[in-house]
């Protein structure tokens, strides 16, 4: 089992949740168990460009990407990059 | 009875209520706070709310409420076939159908696609004839990307509609969407190597008058234009009476196919007032003359208004600025600034409420 944080926009289109306990094996599958799961990937699939993915603070990418096991995992913090206005 | 106009801005939607004589406004909101709403409309035929929100992180999506704004629900995924190479961009225009296919809208998205969806905006299915309409290599996008902004039905026949996309013009189909003709025929395209090419061109808000649907009402990149015969011809109509052909917004007046309401900017390289005079325009000539009303509106002013952001009903007429001010018309021609200090105002729609 393993926690996942989401920004408040998306927790907004989620009824308010902002933490998810959710079973999976990898980054990709827990983010896709999520009811908001069509605002962090696009409609290749692939993680929106702006959205920045933690693994217990280390950036999923640096843990070998979205197919990264999440063995030993937990939490998962999804953090949007926005900048500007 | 009093005025329901639906503001949307580039944080969110504001539910403005106004009384009936239009001089005192409630302001709600944000709601759908931090997505940038470019059009929301209340659907006449059962009051749901329909919003096309687009976020920079979270992309694009409708999202509908069945209780005037307290709860939200999005729509599935709305994509593009992969073998088009092409993925939404934007979502721009929410369109209700007809009242005899209640379960209908349609939906106006960049890059230059309609969508339409049979269950009340829970799935969206694109129109394939204009995703892979022969003159597609002909379009290009403007400064808002090829944004399909203007879907107009015709009450008389089921199998008539219109689109209109920036920069490629306007289209008609005869045949429920079944194909696609342009209908550009006398609008100018300055920018294009032909300026009278069959597509290329670059309307920016396309009205069908609801009382006449023969005429069409066109605020292009390069004047205003008319048509009496559903687009087959267009008649440029700018050059009597208005400071600049320049501008987004077009309103109408319902019991009048003869009158037209815009709001010019000074030219393509200077979106604001021309002169530092924000203006809006009318004709009940067929634009034969332009008469000024600025009592009310602010002097000096530069002001931009956007394509979707004006409205208009039987009784008056509606428009939000980029300075986030909400402008409406009271008797005698009178403008009332009736909201100030929103965000950035994208759109706006009325609808009455009691």
């Amino acid at each position: 089992m393993v926690l996942i944080a989401v920004p408040s926009i998306l927790a907004a289109q989620a009824e308010g949740t902002r933490r998810f306990e959710v079973e999976a094996e990898t980054v990709g599958d827990a983010l896709h168990a999520l009811p908001v799961d069509d605002l962090i990937f696009n409609e290749r699939g692939e993680l929106n460009r702006h959205l920045n993915v933690y693994v217990d603070g280390t950036d999923h990418r640096e843990r070998g990407g979205l197919d990264s096991s999440l063995e030993g995992a937990r939490e998962i913090r999804v953090v949007a990059m926005v900048s500007g206005g | 009875m009093g005025v329901l106009a639906l503001v949307g801005t580039a944080k969110g939607l504001f539910v403005l209520r106004g009384n009936e004589k239009r001089h005192h406004w409630h302001a709600e909101g944000p709601l759908l706070g931090g997505w940038g709403v470019y059009h929301a409309t209340a659907d006449a035929r059962d009051g749901t709310l329909y919003a096309a929100t687009n976020h920079r992180v979270y992309g694009s999506t409708v999202q509908r409420s069945e209780d005037g704004g307290r709860t939200w629900r999005r729509s599935q995924r709305i994509g593009l076939p992969e073998e088009s190479g092409l993925t939404v961009d934007a979502v721009w225009h929410v369109a209700p159908g007809r009242v005899e296919e209640p379960e209908t809208l349609y939906l106006g998205a960049a890059p230059g696609v309609l969508f339409r969806s049979d269950d009340r905006g829970e799935t969206w299915e694109v129109n394939r004839a204009l995703l892979e309409h022969p003159t597609r290599d002909g379009w290009f996008p403007g400064a808002g990307g090829l944004c399909c902004h203007s879907v107009q039905l015709d009450p008389r026949d089921h199998r008539c509609m219109y689109v209109a996309i920036t920069a490629a013009g306007v289209f008609r189909t005869d045949d429920a969407g079944e194909t696609w003709i342009p209908r550009n025929r006398g609008v100018v395209a300055e920018f294009l190597g032909d300026p009278y090419a069959e597509v290329g061109q670059c309307p920016h808000k396309l009205l069908l008058h609801p009382a006449r649907p023969d005429r069409l009402w066109q605020q292009n990149h390069f004047g205003v234009y008319l048509s009496d015969d559903r687009g087959d011809s267009w008649v440029r109509v700018d050059e009597n009476g208005l400071p600049s052909g320049f501008g987004f917004p077009l309103m109408l007046d319902p019991a009048d196919p003869d009158a037209a309401f815009v709001i010019p900017e000074e030219g393509p390289e200077y979106h604001y007032s021309p002169a530092g005079r924000l203006a809006v325009y009318g004709t009940r000539d067929r634009g034969e003359t332009w008469q000024p009303m600025t009592d009310g509106l602010p002097d000096p002013g530069w002001a931009a208004v956007l394509r979707e952001a004006s409205a208009f009903d039987a009784e008056s007429l509606y428009f939000g600025t980029q300075s986030g001010s909400f402008f409406t018309r009271v008797t005698g021609d009178r403008w009332v600034e009736a909201v100030r200090h929103l965000p950035p105002i994208f759109s706006v729609e009325v609808a009455a409420w009691s």
